[in-house]
């Protein structure tokens, strides 16, 4: 146990006095934190009509700029052509669009000319509901050409009605008339529930990818520089690669935890910016944070100690990511069925998956979290799991002892599993 | 305190790689583990730290079964290799630790070795950055660390320049000194001469020699004389004892001054001393013959040191 600790402790080090980690740690954390933090800051006018749901408050602000007695100068300034007479009402059609300044010219020409200058954008009517959106760059969010195109057909489609003698009114207030309903969930919400989900399944991913290669390197490497002849002659190999990858799993928890934890944090404190839009993404339940914690640690174990027995089977740390593809692969089908079945997660390859152990962490943590699982289910699958893991440990102290002391070309597990017998 | 090894054997798969291997070293002496690449010295070696069990065998010490992790066992591999990326102390302490010793006794113990070493200026250093024989200083003041009775040193003088060599030498001396159980094994015949009481030679997974170094030398010796003319080279000399002395003795060895003569039947040294005297020959020196370490060796695990 003292070796034990020896090793967790020095292998620690190693992470925590890296810069490269620590600067990633708190890089990122700064990076999740700021993009939780800032943009209800920073996008405040703007944010709603982004993001939706604000739709009321931009409508009011943009109305008051459009009066003459409340001249807006930062309002955009919009140009209007109808040279061929289409609409008989231009100031009636442009009051439609509120919030901007218009200005009516009498030939596209004019218009492009206008544009050309600075104008914000400009429309040529080339006919009943057809018309040219004009615009000198085009941005990403730029909203003008779907605003007028509503005005535009409601306009037209207002004048059609008049002209079969309908009310535009009624037909209007018919049209807005909807159902209301209530939901009643019994078990999960998966729509709600969804996107922590596939955040939480995404962090494992990249915990197991990322330290599983961490903790192969880390033993090629003293295999590389030779230290592991003096290592396992000092210590019980047990020791030494429970030790490597209970570091890599703490270092892992940690620096996902201040990553993720940052986030939370900086959505306590900016939730009321973003108007809580972002619940379901931090609002996570204890219970699926039980879930995570037990099998997404169970899991990263287990491939932890598979990227380490593969660590030990090969000499040169650029031979790690060729012989690591099987098990990358195993880890990457069982994120493909999870990612696929967080849709329908009581689905029966959901179900299959979440007993088996190299897929069990994902699948049974999605149904957890999305669907209906009985508790013996649960249980079931983290004795399997935790089973599992513990003969891998074992396998893998048997199969670190003797690859480390094998240089050359990579071994292959199957040919250290036939060695492993001989000794 | 008294290391014993009997009849190892050891297979790979359908390969048996030590056939048998039977050797014992006691405290205050230094036993040479000699041979050829592939003889079997290094699985021996691993065997003995338990990095693998045998297929057959035991090794005791002091009648019971060895366990090198409670003995706490300085061992120096043949290939060598520390962190590079950490400094020198960093590493020693954590060596220090992994072998039972408390952190105030371990930092004792590093900063003695690094100074014995006359390596302490590069305490806080990067291994990598120090010099190929001074990063071997600094593995063998890990290997004697935590004071291990026994000793198991794997080529300690590959790579060294003669000053460093000296240093090792008289660290290993000392050790031999205080009583402590050294397993040696190195292709330097010089250096196994100078230090070790007993050898053992494997060849093909067989320990064809084992004992007392001046005892084999004897043995090897026995029956055996060594002749040398003023003024003829070892080709010249060989002819004419052929010539003349068929009768008393054959060559057994011929080098570039001297020839190795091999006594035949009832024949003793003072017959062919008289016979030399006789021929009113100018003899340069005529003796008992005591091969070197190297001839040993090379009798017993082919043609090749």
């Amino acid at each position: 146990m003292k070796q034990f600790l020896n090793v967790l402790k020095f292998e620690l080090g190693n992470y925590f006095k890296s810069r490269s980690f620590m600067v990633t740690t708190v890089l990122l954390a700064l990076v999740v934190a700021a993009a939780v933090a800032l943009p209800p800051v920073f996008m405040k006018g703007s944010f709603s009509d982004v993001f939706g749901g604000g739709k009321e408050s931009s409508k009011e602000t943009a109305e008051s700029s459009s009066g003459a007695d409340n001249y807006d100068p930062d309002a955009a300034l919009l140009g209007i052509a109808d040279p061929e007479g289409f609409v008989s009402d231009l100031a009636g059609l442009t009051d439609r669009m509120p919030g901007y300044q218009w200005k009516v010219f009498d030939s596209a020409d004019e218009l492009e000319q206008f544009v050309e200058a600075g104008g914000d954008g400009g429309f040529l009517l080339t006919g009943k509901f057809t018309y040219t959106y004009v615009v000198r760059d085009r941005s990403l969010l730029d909203s003008l050409d779907s605003e007028f195109s509503e005005i535009y057909t409601s306009y037209w489609q207002e004048k059609e009605l008049e002209e079969a003698g309908i009310a535009a009114s009624k037909v209007q207030e018919i049209l807005n008339q909807s159902s209301i309903s209530t939901m009643q969930i019994l078990g999960k919400d998966g729509a709600s529930n969804y996107w922590y989900t596939y955040i939480l399944v995404f962090v494992l991913y990249f915990l197991v990818i990322f330290y599983g290669q961490m903790i192969a390197t880390s033993i090629t490497s003293e295999k590389s520089n030779r230290a592991i002849e003096v290592l396992v002659t000092t210590v019980d190999s047990t020791s030494l690669i429970f030790g490597k990858v209970i570091a890599g799993a703490i270092s892992g928890i940690f620096q996902a935890g201040v990553i993720l934890g940052s986030g939370l944090i900086a959505y306590h404190f900016c939730g009321a910016g973003w108007d809580y839009r972002l619940d379901f993404l931090f609002h996570i339940p204890a219970e699926v944070w039980a879930a995570f914690i037990v099998f997404g640690l169970l899991s990263y174990l287990l491939y932890a100690f598979l990227f380490g027995m593969l660590g030990a089977l090969v000499s040169k740390t650029e031979d790690i990511s060729k012989s690591a593809t099987p098990v990358t692969m195993v880890f990457v089908v069982s994120f493909i069925i999870t990612m696929t079945g967080m849709n329908e997660s009581d689905m029966l390859l959901m179900k299959v998956a979440s007993f088996i152990p190299f897929t069990s962490g994902n699948a049974m943590f999605a149904r957890i979290a999305l669907g209906s699982v009985s508790p013996v289910e649960v249980v079931v699958s983290a004795v399997l799991l935790a089973a599992t893991v513990v003969f891998l440990g074992w396998l893998a102290a048997k199969i670190f002892r003797f690859g480390t002391l094998m240089y050359g070309n990579p071994i292959k597990f199957t040919q250290a599993l036939k060695k492993l017998r001989e000794q | 305190m008294k290391l014993e090894v009997k009849n190892l054997h050891k297979s790979f798969g359908e390969t048996e790689v030590l056939h048998g291997i039977s050797f014992s070293v006691e405290s205050g002496r230094a036993l040479g583990l000699l041979g050829r690449n592939g003889a079997g010295k290094t699985t021996t070696i691993r065997i003995l730290m338990q990095v693998f069990g045998a297929n057959e065998g035991t090794v005791l010490l002091d009648g019971v079964p060895f366990s090198p992790k409670k003995i706490g066992i300085g061992y120096l591999p043949e290939e060598r290799g520390l962190y590079p990326k950490k400094t020198v102390t960093e590493q020693l302490m954590y060596l220090a630790a992994l072998r039972g010793m408390k952190r105030t006794e371990a930092a004792k113990a590093v900063k003695h070795w690094l100074e014995r070493m006359g390596v302490e200026d590069y305490a806080s250093r990067k291994l990598e950055t120090l010099s190929k024989g001074n990063q071997q200083k600094v593995q063998l003041a890990a290997t004697l660390l935590h004071d291990p009775p026994v000793i198991i040193l794997d080529e300690p003088f590959s790579g060294l320049d003669p000053v460093n060599s000296q240093v090792l030498k008289d660290v290993i001396r000392e050790q031999i000194e205080k009583e402590k159980l050294v397993i040696f094994s190195s292709h330097q015949m010089g250096y196994v001469e100078e230090f070790c009481h007993d050898i053992v030679i494997m060849n093909h997974g067989n320990a064809v020699l084992a004992g007392d170094l001046r005892e084999l030398k004897k043995t090897f010796g026995h029956g055996r004389l060594v002749l040398s003319l003023n003024g003829k080279s070892g080709e010249e000399t060989e002819t004419l004892v052929r010539e003349r002395y068929a009768g008393l003795v054959v060559p057994d060895g011929i080098h570039a001054d001297h020839v190795v003569l091999k006594m035949i039947g009832e024949t003793k040294k003072t017959d062919v001393f008289r016979a030399l005297a006789q021929a009113d020959l100018d003899v340069e020196s005529f003796g008992d013959y005591r091969p070197s370490l190297n001839d040993i060796f090379v009798e017993s695990a082919g043609d090749e040191a």
